[in-house]
C-alpha cells in the first residue's frame, strides 16, 4: 500500500531523516516509535506531501506523492501533531468545508454522519470548534482526517494531551479503524504503540533502528539470554566461578547482600546457560537461592536500541528543526520532530 | 477553489471585523460623497472614486492580513496543503475572497448612483469605468497584501509591510509628479504607478494598457504567493 524507498530529508546540515525504506501492506496498523526529535513528524510530513523529500520516494497505492499527488492525496488522511482546525467555525461548518476541500464525491450527509459516529462527534456537532476541550479537538481531527473515507490514515501522535480514558478511547477508535484502513500512527508512547499496532518501526536519529512486530521485537532482545540469581557464597568467588561457565559474557553483582547476594548474568545469543551455571556452582558447593530468565520488556529494547544508536553516531545533534528551512530558527524554539 | 474561497469569506463575516471594516469603509467614503457630490450639487462621482483608492490603501492590510498568517498560526496550512488541491486553487480562493469583500463593499456604494439618478443625469459610461478601475487597482494591493501575508506567520507584521508598500507606492507616486517626466526615471516612476494609472481613469479615460497593467501585476503577486507556497513545502 505504501512504499518508502530511500527517502532523505535535511535541514540545512540537519539530517532529519536519512535514507528510510520500508513498506506498509494494506489493512496493517504501523507504529512509529522513537524520542522526540528522531524524525517521526518530519517523516510523516513528507509521507503526505507536506513537506518535499530531499531524495527518494513515496508511493501510496502505486500514486507517487510528488508527480501524482492529486490522486495520493485523496487516499491519505493526515491527522498532523496539531489538529488543522479553524477556531471560529462549529464542527459541523468545518467537517463540511473538508468534505468540498477535499472534493468528496460521497453522499455528504450520510458520510458526515458515519464520520462523527466513528469519532464520537454526534453530539457536538453544533459546537464552536473554540469552545471544545482538547480531547474533543483531537476528535474533529481525526473526523478531518477520516473525511473521504482515504484508504491510508496517518495519525501523527494522536494521543497527545489527551486524558487517560480518552486514551483507551482513542485506542479503541484506531483500533476499529485499521479493520478498513492502512494506518501509520507516531509516539513515544511504547505501550501505546505495542497495544494498537501489528507492527513497529523504532526510528532513531532518522534512522530504522528496528522493524517488526512488538512480539518480534522483544524475541529480538530476548536472544541475549539474561539471568537474574540469588547465590550463597562469598560474591568474588562466585563472580569468578560464574565469569568461568562457558558462554557466560559477564556476570555482575546487582544486589550485594553479604553471602545471600543476587547477581545478574549475562550470556550469548541463544544459549541457555541455566544448566551450566547449576553445574557450576554445585561443584563449588554454592547454593543457588533463586534463579530466573529476565524477559526485557519493550522499554528496555527501546532503550537498548537508542542507546547503542546514540554511541554510534554521538555527531548527529539531538534536537533537530521543524519545518523551517534555516535551521537556527528550529533550534531557537526548540522544534520537536 | 471555492471552498478556500467560502471558507475567507464566512471567515470574514463571521466576526464583527467584516461588518467593521465594511462599515468603516462606507462611513468615510459616504462623507466623500456628501461633501464632494451633494453639497456641490455635482453628478461627477470621478472625484469621490479618486479617493477610495486611498481609502483602499489603508484598508487593504487588515482585509488581507489574515489569509495566510493565520494558516500558518492554527496550522490549518497543513490541511490545505495535503488536500487534493492545487497551491493555485488556494491562492486563487482566498484572492477572489479579498476581491469578494471588496466587492461587497463596492456594492454597498451603489445607492450614490440612485441618488444621482434622482436629480441629475449620470454619466454611465463613467460611472461604469470607475467601478471597474477601483475594483482592478484595488485587485493589485489585495494581490500585494495576499503576498506579504504568504510570507509570515504574524499578522501584524504582514499588516505592517502590507502598509509600507502601499504607503511605499504612493510617495513615489508623489515623487514622480515633481520629478522631471522627460527623463527616464521620472517617466518610469509615473509608468509605474498605480495611482497615475488610476487617475487617468477617474478623468474619464478608458484605457486597455492600465487595465493589463493592473491585471498583469495582479497575476505577478499570485504568482509570487503561489511560489511562496510552493517554498514552503521545501
Amino acid at each position: 500500500m505504501i512504499q518508502v524507498t530511500g527517502l532523505t530529508r535535511r535541514f540545512g546540515d540537519l539530517t532529519a531523516v536519512s535514507d528510510l525504506t520500508f513498506s506498509v501492506k494494506e489493512g496493517e496498523i504501523v507504529g512509529f516509535l522513537g524520542p522526540n526529535g528522531a524524525g517521526k513528524t518530519t517523516t510523516m510530513n513528507m509521507l503526505t506531501g507536506c513537506l518535499r523529500a530531499t531524495a527518494g520516494t513515496v508511493c501510496v497505492d502505486g500514486a507517487d506523492i510528488e508527480t501524482d499527488a492529486d490522486r495520493a492525496r485523496r487516499i491519505i488522511g493526515y491527522l498532523p501533531e496539531n489538529p488543522p482546525l479553524y477556531p471560529d467555525m462549529t464542527v459541523e461548518e468545518y467537517l463540511r468545508f473538508v468534505f468540498r476541500l477535499k472534493k468528496c464525491t460521497l453522499p455528504r450527509g450520510e458520510h458526515l454522519d458515519s464520520v462523527c459516529a466513528m469519532a464520537g462527534l454526534s453530539d457536538v456537532r453544533g459546537r464552536l470548534i473554540r469552545n471544545l476541550s482538547r480531547g474533543y479537538r483531537q476528535r474533529v481531527g481525526l473526523a478531518q482526517a477520516l473525511i473521504g473515507d482515504p484508504k491510508v490514515l496517518i495519525l501523527d501522535e494522536p494521543t497527545i494531551g489527551l486524558d487517560p480514558r480518552q486514551i483507551i478511547e482513542l485506542r479503541e477508535v484506531i483500533r476499529r479503524l485499521g479493520e478498513r484502513h492502512t494506518v501509520i500512527l507516531s509516539s513515544h508512547i511504547l505501550s501505546e504503540v505495542q497495544e494498537v499496532c501489528d507492527r513497529v518501526l523504532v526510528l532513531h536519529h532518522g534512522r530504522i533502528a528496528a522493524d517488526g512486530t512488538p512480539a518480534q521485537l522483544r524475541a529480538r532482545a530476548a536472544q541475549t539470554e539474561q539471568l537474574g540469581m540469588t547465590i550463597e557464597g562469598e560474591p568474588q568467588a562466585v563472580l569468578a566461578v560464574l565469569r568461568a561457565v562457558p558462554g557466560v559474557t559477564d556476570a555482575a553483582l546487582s544486589d550485594e547482600n553479604g553471602k545471600k547476594s543476587v547477581y545478574h548474568i549475562t550470556a550469548e545469543p541463544d544459549t541457555d546457560i541455566r544448566r551450566a551455571v547449576f553445574n557450576a556452582l554445585s561443584q563449588h558447593s554454592m547454593v543457588i537461592l533463586s534463579m530466573q530468565q529476565v524477559e526485557r520488556s519493550l522499554e528496555d529494547i527501546f532503550l537498548a536500541l537508542t542507546e547503542t544508536e546514540d554511541t554510534a553516531d554521538a555527531a548527529q545533534p539531538e534536537r533537530l528543526p521543524h519545518k523551517k528551512k534555516f535551521p537556527w530558527f528550529g533550534r531557537k524554539r526548540g522544534g520537536d520532530q | 477553489m471555492i471552498a478556500v474561497f467560502r471558507r475567507d469569506m464566512q471567515g470574514f463575516f463571521r466576526s464583527p471585523l467584516g461588518y467593521v471594516y465594511i462599515g468603516a469603509f462606507l462611513a468615510i467614503m459616504n462623507l466623500y460623497f456628501f461633501a464632494t457630490c451633494v453639497l456641490a450639487s455635482s453628478s461627477d462621482v470621478g472625484s469621490v472614486f479618486s479617493n477610495m483608492l486611498i481609502v483602499f490603501l489603508f484598508l487593504m492590510p487588515i482585509l488581507t492580513m489574515r489569509l495566510f498568517s493565520e494558516e500558518y498560526k492554527q496550522g490549518t496550512d497543513r490541511l490545505l496543503l495535503t488536500a487534493p488541491v492545487s497551491v493555485w486553487e488556494i491562492v486563487g480562493g482566498k484572492f477572489f475572497a479579498a476581491v469578494g469583500v471588496l466587492l461587497t463593499a463596492l456594492l454597498c456604494t451603489l445607492p450614490w448612483i440612485g441618488i444621482i439618478a434622482l436629480f441629475g443625469t449620470p454619466a454611465w459610461a463613467d460611472i461604469l469605468g470607475c467601478y471597474i478601475a477601483v475594483l482592478c487597482a484595488s485587485a493589485v494591493f489585495a494581490a500585494m497584501g495576499l503576498f506579504l501575508s504568504s510570507l509570515t506567520e504574524s499578522q501584524l507584521i504582514a499588516a505592517v509591510l502590507s502598509f509600507a508598500l502601499f504607503l511605499g507606492l504612493y510617495v513615489a507616486d508623489m515623487l514622480s509628479y515633481s520629478m522631471d517626466s522627460s527623463r527616464l526615471p521620472g517617466r518610469l516612476l509615473s509608468w509605474l504607478s498605480i495611482f497615475t494609472r488610476y487617475d487617468s481613469f477617474m478623468s474619464g479615460q478608458f484605457s486597455l494598457g492600465n487595465l493589463i497593467y493592473f491585471l498583469s501585476l495582479t497575476g505577478l503577486f499570485l504568482f509570487f504567493t503561489a511560489r511562496v507556497l510552493e517554498r514552503r513545502r521545501l
